[in-house]
């Protein structure tokens, strides 16, 4: 399993996004189900799926699915598959 | 004879015990044979009762929802009374036989059904319930002009014993012991075509029955209906059911001691409720399955009722603080569900609820605890040994 689908699950597990709703641009404002908690749980997804654990400040600036492949990527992950 | 004991094992042996038990004037209680309260306890509380309940009454041990063995202690004429009562209000179809699908030491089979059939003269049809699905079928497949008191959480055990059995002879179908099943209404009415359906509502120190509703009058399975000619409701503190009756129990047996119900009393149900304006009430949870959660007030009981829309088999909580020391529950669902299933149990928690009310995790197992009553055991769960986490909350 590439780190993409590892992150597309993580995101739709936690979101609890139908069939579809994933994309690389799907954003804080898109779901309701990205609330603040949602924030905390992403947080705790990314260090538990890819042992890359964002601080407070990291984490409230991940809007984005973008901003997080960016993130995972400055911590030397790759989604280039 | 002496105060006695008498379980659902020996009642199936020989039912002509509690007849006789009935008819002598010394108290006797009803011990689920399943119980884990030692018997010492039932007879040390039938040696505390005060003189005027040593004769003329009967007791019914509960220990469900709490896990504390509680002595509920009844008037046999006020049973009566109720059993003749229950009858002339669902007169709409007239059995001539009750089948037992219940364990009789559980109240409301016991009153609905065994003194039933003793104070109007019906046939009492006595079967393993559910632990025997094939002689169950048998029965009612050969049932003519026959009541059966079922409990909800034995319609999947029905939809999965008995996919395609349909029994015509059954004439009035009773459900009591938590929420109406209403997602199952449909099958029950192909299952069942010539029943009337009822849902039932009531708790052991009721003795049993509180409120009455057809299955169609209302599209809430929380919806328990209208109060019993001579009992009335009202909703206390915090939402909590209270009621009045003239059938009820008389006391209660616990830790604390003994405590005599007086006539003017509102007494706990142990659920909340609210009146709606057409008289009815529904059941918004259990008064300890109600809890604040990141400041949202979560209901086990409106969530199982979501889930069960979408998900046929057995469904229930068990409570659980999540790593932020917030309360929370955990939702196990018989058998395990498929990807698809829980994609729309999922899909489901997300429309109706935020975050907070969406359990932390749910997990999937081949199936769940129950009581003797046949009423799922929820203190059981968090010990079941096979289950598996088929999804979980990250906070």
């Amino acid at each position: 399993m590439t780190n993409y689908d590892k992150l597309r699950e993580l995101i739709q597990d936690i979101l609890l996004l139908e069939p579809g709703e994933y994309s690389l641009g799907l954003g804080r404002g898109d779901v309701p189900t990205w609330d603040s908690l949602a924030v905390v749980s992403i947080a705790v997804g990314l260090d538990e799926t890819f042992g890359q654990h964002p601080s407070p400040d990291e984490a409230t600036g991940l809007k984005s699915v973008a901003d997080i492949v960016a993130f995972l990527e400055s911590r030397g992950l790759s989604f280039s598959d | 004879m002496g105060m006695l004991t008498l379980t659902d094992v020996e009642l199936s042996q020989d039912i002509g015990c509690l007849d006789r038990a009935w008819a002598a004037d010394a108290t006797f209680a009803l011990v689920p044979a399943r119980s884990s309260v030692p018997r010492e306890w039932v007879m040390d509380a039938l040696r505390r009762l005060p003189e005027p309940w040593r004769q003329g009454h009967f007791a019914l041990l509960t220990s469900g929802s709490t896990g504390q063995p509680k002595l509920i202690v009844g008037l046999r004429q006020r049973a009566e009374a109720l059993a003749r009562l229950l009858d002339q209000v669902q007169s709409g179809a007239a059995a001539a036989a009750t089948v037992v699908a219940l364990p009789l030491t559980y109240c409301y089979a016991f009153v609905n059904q065994w003194l039933w059939s003793r104070v109007l003269g019906r046939r009492l049809i006595l079967t393993q319930g559910f632990g025997e699905p094939e002689s169950l079928r048998v029965v009612l497949a050969q049932a003519r002009d026959t009541m059966l008191c079922l409990v909800g959480a034995q319609v999947p055990l029905l939809r999965r014993g008995m996919p395609d059995a349909v029994f015509p002879g059954v004439v009035r179908l009773h459900f009591a012991g938590g929420a109406f099943p209403q997602e199952h209404l449909d099958f029950l009415s192909d299952r069942f075509p010539n029943a009337l359906i009822f849902n039932n509502y009531g708790c052991a120190e009721a003795m049993p029955r509180l409120t009455l509703r057809g299955a169609a009058a209302s599209e809430q399975g929380a919806n328990i209906g209208w109060p019993l000619p001579g009992i009335a409701l009202t909703a206390g503190a915090d939402g909590r059911l209270l009621f009045r009756s003239p059938f009820a129990a008389v006391g209660v047996v616990d830790a604390a001691g003994i405590h005599a119900f007086s006539p003017d009393e509102w007494v706990e149900s142990g659920d909340l409720a609210v009146p709606t304006a057409d008289g009815s009430w529904v059941l918004s949870g259990r008064s300890n399955e109600v809890f604040k959660r990141y400041g949202e007030k979560v209901s086990l009981a409106q969530l199982i009722g979501s889930v069960r829309l979408v998900w046929v088999g057995e469904a229930a909580f068990y409570r659980e603080t999540d790593r932020q020391g917030e309360q929370g529950a955990v939702l196990v669902l018989a058998p395990s569900p498929s990807a698809d299933e829980l994609r729309r149990v999922l899909s489901a928690l997300r429309a109706e609820y935020p975050r907070p009310h969406w359990p932390l995790r749910i997990e999937g197992a081949d199936v769940l605890p129950r009581l003797p009553s046949g009423k799922i055991d929820n203190l059981r769960l968090a010990a079941l040994e096979r289950r598996a986490i088929v999804w979980k909350q990250r906070i």
